[in-house]
């Protein structure tokens, strides 16, 4: 089918000429302590963060369990996917980033995974109990050899187990 | 003359911008507010789901649009490209060119296209830093994009790149066109 040319706008201005000026607000590239102020924001809610966390780790762990009871397992991986992703989203903002690497590897699985079989179910609560020890022990920053270890070897069991479609 | 590129003077004086956050969880969504507000930004509103964003949108005093992908299922379903194509597309945004920020975890290169070709200004992947999240911001109000229109596509420009000057054919037309 054939596609008609473009329109091209001019880019709109009216919000730029309000905003845009050379005597007061902040450089389009923050100042060294511009940003330090700006993440202090980020590092006051911390606390914030790990409570967060904590309780949809715990959330987590009885959707796990009501998928090894069989109790409407694909309304429980939609659980479970919404959760790991918002833990994923979390946890690099706030200095965790092997956090997110591991939420990221379990969603990676769960959106893969209607009805998880046990060797499945199992992948899935290794996920969420090594980001039980990540809080436990906050472990800022990327983590040491042994959890990169363990990251891999999770991704391996992903990728091992992942259902094949088609 | 001073040597100093012109972008080097420029600021931003967010206070004179009004921003929506529409963000389901509870604290990413406080941070964005903070984070604001300590840019001394004053306007601020908060959402959670598709009905009470575009129920602030359709007031008519929203400068920037920063959402979340995966909105609160509470507001009758939706997503945060329901809203961009809300704003890019129904006859009842008040703004169809405002700015958008889209944040979301779902950070693969396929959502980013997906993002893109929906009419997204900028794309905020998470977990990010508050400098990349302050970068984008400050592309979108004081670098905006020409806009596009065409066939089911309205939205800024999805070209990043100027290669200066083209001699060639019209690339955006199909050559049973030329």
């Amino acid at each position: 089918m054939a596609r008609k040319k473009a329109d091209f706008l001019p880019p709109p201005q009216d919000l730029q000429r309000r905003a845009v000026n050379f005597t007061k607000g902040y450089r389009l590239k923050l100042e060294p302590a511009e940003l330090r102020r700006l993440e202090e924001v980020v590092e006051k809610a911390t606390d914030a963060f790990t409570a967060e966390v904590a309780e949809r780790l715990r959330q987590l762990r009885q959707t796990i369990a009501d998928v090894a009871g069989g109790n409407d397992e694909p309304q429980a991986m939609r659980i479970i996917r919404a959760l790991s992703l918002d833990i994923k989203g979390m946890g690099g903002t706030f200095r965790y980033p092997l956090l997110s690497a591991y939420a990221k590897s379990l969603n990676d699985f769960a959106v893969q995974v209607d009805r998880p079989s046990a060797v499945q179910t199992d992948i899935l609560a290794a996920h969420i109990d090594a980001m039980y020890v990540v809080m436990a022990e906050r472990i800022t920053g990327v983590g040491g050899r042994r959890e990169r270890d363990l990251l891999e070897a999770l991704q391996t069991a992903v990728e091992k187990h992942m259902p094949r479609h088609g | 003359m001073s040597d100093i590129p012109m972008a080097d003077h420029e600021r931003i004086d967010f206070s004179r911008v009004s921003f929506l956050v529409v963000e389901p969880n509870r604290l990413m969504g406080q941070m964005v507010r903070d984070v604001l507000m300590m840019l001394d930004a004053t306007s601020i509103e908060r959402a959670r789901d598709l009905a009470s964003a575009t129920a602030i949108l359709r007031l008519g005093r929203t400068d920037v649009l920063i959402t979340e992908w995966a909105l609160s299922v509470n507001g009758g379903g939706g997503t945060g490209m329901d809203i961009v194509d809300w704003v890019r597309n129904d006859p009842a945004s008040p703004n169809r060119m405002m700015p958008i920020l889209m944040m979301t975890a779902n950070s693969e290169e396929e959502y980013v296209c997906r993002a893109r070709d929906c009419g997204v200004s900028e794309f905020v992947a998470k977990p990010y830093t508050v400098n990349g999240f302050y970068t984008r911001l400050a592309a979108a109000i004081a670098r905006p994009r020409q806009f596009v229109r065409i066939d089911d596509y309205f939205g800024p420009d999805r070209r990043r790149r100027r290669e200066g000057h083209y001699d060639g054919p019209e690339r955006r037309e199909p050559a049973d066109l030329r």
